[in-house]
């Protein structure tokens, strides 16, 4: 709209531009700007003030404390001109950040994996078929999103030590339970997000590939998967991050060796406080650490994450 | 193509093409999966709820003693190690999830707002917006550990610098524990609303605006006539669905306070948690967790039917 008047603002001949014929362009364009204010200006502007403001500050104090002495953010002394990066360095020896963030690698990018190859696999057939309980299977995958994840912690828990027992093979601890519990999330966000997707991708392309002589597997991998590559980044990321953040799951499922990044951090913060040296500045510096890579992640991804709020995101 | 096989029963062979021209056996993997990590624990979680699980029993939960509906008799009248019974749990539960959803319902659409019309740096805005959501939970909570620090941390600041209060505030023991908790998930979770306004906004036809302002309808007759009513939808399911997420809540709980945590932000998930895994009572926890699984099936079902499958993929 916005170009098409501008184009037409070019059109107009020298003469009647400067004979102020121009007016009615610009009031149409006033109109569309005054259609898209749904607030008076000064609320508006109010409104964005104080929210930046509200955001940045603790984020700000984040960052700040991050570069700040532990005695200091321990004492309270903001002003302190003395700011450093030595919690930056000291904090990998002080707490196993580099095995947490290690582990979380492992686990997330796994489950994320399994998770997309297992929802992408399901799409497949929920897309391109037509057949008795469909429709449920969708609701289903949207229905389970809703299970809190401590209804799920106890059976799992229940489950993985019996089979413990029962079987002699080690399992707590390991990473085969807790990827396995984040597909929990995983695989119903995953599926949909490609549902979604699929659907909107025209049948003939994979019918042709059909009818070349691919079965359904070949047109799957080597048609759709290609153009729907967006979508399964989109889903491992989402399926990521569950992994990422998670901390219910993790602090039952894992052990020292196994532990990831945010059991790391959270078992650095309770034991640093019981010991009676708090070490704020460098859990600080680790916060930061932890959540750059998310944020910028998401700032990358953006665009897709409202849809991905639609299909359920699990930040509890 | 080529014929079938001799010898091969005609059923075989059917199956066969089946299997060959509707693949349905793609869904097999997925269908697997929700039914061992979701369906079937849901199923065990209401077996274990109604058995005297404890530490020496969970082994061999499969022959722990039956104890009927006693883990809940006992969940609601026993206070745990936490000292507190499940009805405090509850209450502690809803109040959370409603008054974090009444909160961030208003500023997630003030927002969204203000932030539709262009103006310079709104894409700064936008993007400086989305990091309290985005940035992890166990961030969040460690960081609001640290600004909610008795008479050091930056609320105790702020509010002794104003006067307000005298500056040395627990914010992280004892009865102030909700609040810190509450500030802190309406800090984190508001742009969940301001996204979902924001994308509902954007589902408004352009025209409508225009139509609106040439007809000379004034800003709040056009709030009132076309923007509210479009919005309606995908506002109650935001509105819905953050209620259902707050309902789940346990990592700010769990990582912001010490353990075990102060009375005041003893939610649902904590209770159970703590239950499990400090009490090692894991009839009571699982009866816990039934209880909030019943509680949420209403919200959920009501999300299930505003997604409006039928429309969609009919």
């Amino acid at each position: 709209m916005a170009r098409a008047s501008a184009a037409l603002e070019v059109a107009q001949p020298v003469a009647a531009r400067s004979s102020g014929r121009h007016w009615p362009l610009r009031r149409r364009k006033n109109v569309q700007g005054e259609a898209e204010m749904l607030m008076p200006l000064w609320l508006s502007r109010l409104v964005v003030a104080v929210t930046v403001v509200v955001v940045v500050v603790p984020l700000g104090y984040m960052v700040l404390m991050s570069f700040t002495p532990n005695n200091d953010v321990a004492l309270g002394t903001i002003s302190s001109a003395v700011l450093t990066v030595s919690n930056y360095v000291h904090m990998w020896s002080d707490a196993p950040l580099a095995q947490g963030l290690v582990n979380t690698l492992i686990i997330a990018g796994s489950s994320a994996a399994l998770s997309v190859a297992v929802g992408l696999l399901a799409a497949y057939p929920l897309t391109r078929f037509v057949f008795r309980g469909r429709r449920g299977y969708l609701y289903t995958l949207i229905g389970v999103q809703t299970v809190p994840g401590t209804t799920l912690l106890l059976p799992l828990f229940a489950v993985f030590s019996w089979a413990q027992t029962t079987l002699s093979v080690h399992m707590i601890g390991t990473y085969f339970p807790i990827i396995l519990t984040y597909m929990t999330f995983g695989v119903p966000l995953s599926t949909w997000l490609l549902v979604a997707y699929l659907r909107s991708v025209p049948r003939e392309l994979d019918e042709a590939a059909l009818v070349d002589g691919c079965s359904h597997l070949g047109a799957l991998w080597r048609v759709l998967f290609p153009v729907a590559l967006p979508a399964v980044v989109v889903a491992f990321v989402f399926a990521f991050l569950v992994g990422w953040n998670d901390v219910l799951f993790a602090s039952v499922f894992t052990n020292q060796s196994t532990q990831t990044l945010a059991i790391a951090l959270e078992r650095f913060s309770a034991t640093s406080e019981s010991t009676g040296l708090p070490v704020y500045g460098e859990l600080m510096s680790a916060a930061v650490v932890s959540s750059l890579p998310v944020v910028i992640i998401y700032l990358i991804f953006q665009r897709y994450l409202v849809h991905g709020l639609a299909a359920g995101s699990t930040t509890g | 193509m080529a014929g079938r096989p001799r010898g091969a029963a005609p059923w075989l062979v059917a199956a066969a093409r089946r299997w060959r021209d509707r693949p349905l056996w793609m869904l097999l993997p997925a269908t697997v999966a929700l039914l061992v990590i979701v369906l079937v624990p849901v199923v065990i979680t209401i077996w274990l709820s109604l058995l005297n699980v404890n530490v020496s029993t969970l082994r061999q939960w499969l022959g722990a003693p039956f104890y009927g509906i006693h883990n809940f008799i006992n969940a609601f009248t026993q206070p745990s190690t936490l000292g507190v019974t499940l009805g405090w749990s509850i209450f502690v539960s809803f109040a959370f999830s409603l008054l974090t959803t009444v909160v961030i319902t208003p500023i997630g659409m003030l927002t969204a707002f203000s932030v539709h019309r262009r103006f310079r740096g709104r894409g700064v805005v936008r993007a400086i917006y989305l990091i309290p959501y985005v940035v992890p939970t166990f961030v969040t909570a460690l960081t609001a550990r640290v600004v909610f620090l008795n008479g050091s941390g930056l609320v105790d600041k702020i509010l002794g610098g104003l006067g307000i209060t005298n500056g040395q505030t627990y914010w992280l023991i004892g009865p102030n524990a909700y609040w810190a908790m509450q500030l802190t998930e309406i800090w984190a979770t508001w742009p969940f609303i301001y996204l979902m306004t924001l994308a509902g906004l954007q589902a408004v036809p352009k025209e409508h605006y225009e139509a609106s302002a040439l007809d000379g309808a004034g800003k709040f007759q056009r709030m009132r006539y076309v923007i509210v009513p479009e919005l309606a939808g995908v506002l109650k399911l935001a509105m819905l669905l953050s209620t259902l997420f707050h309902f789940g809540n346990f990592t700010l709980a769990f990582v912001m306070f010490g353990s075990p945590p102060p009375t005041g932000v003893e939610v649902l998930p904590i209770a159970a948690y703590y239950n499990a895994f400090d009490f090692f009572n894991y009839g009571v926890a699982s009866a816990i967790a039934v209880i909030t699984m019943v509680i949420l099936i209403i919200p959920g079902y009501l999300y299930l039917r505003s997604t409006r499958l039928a429309g969609e993929l009919a």
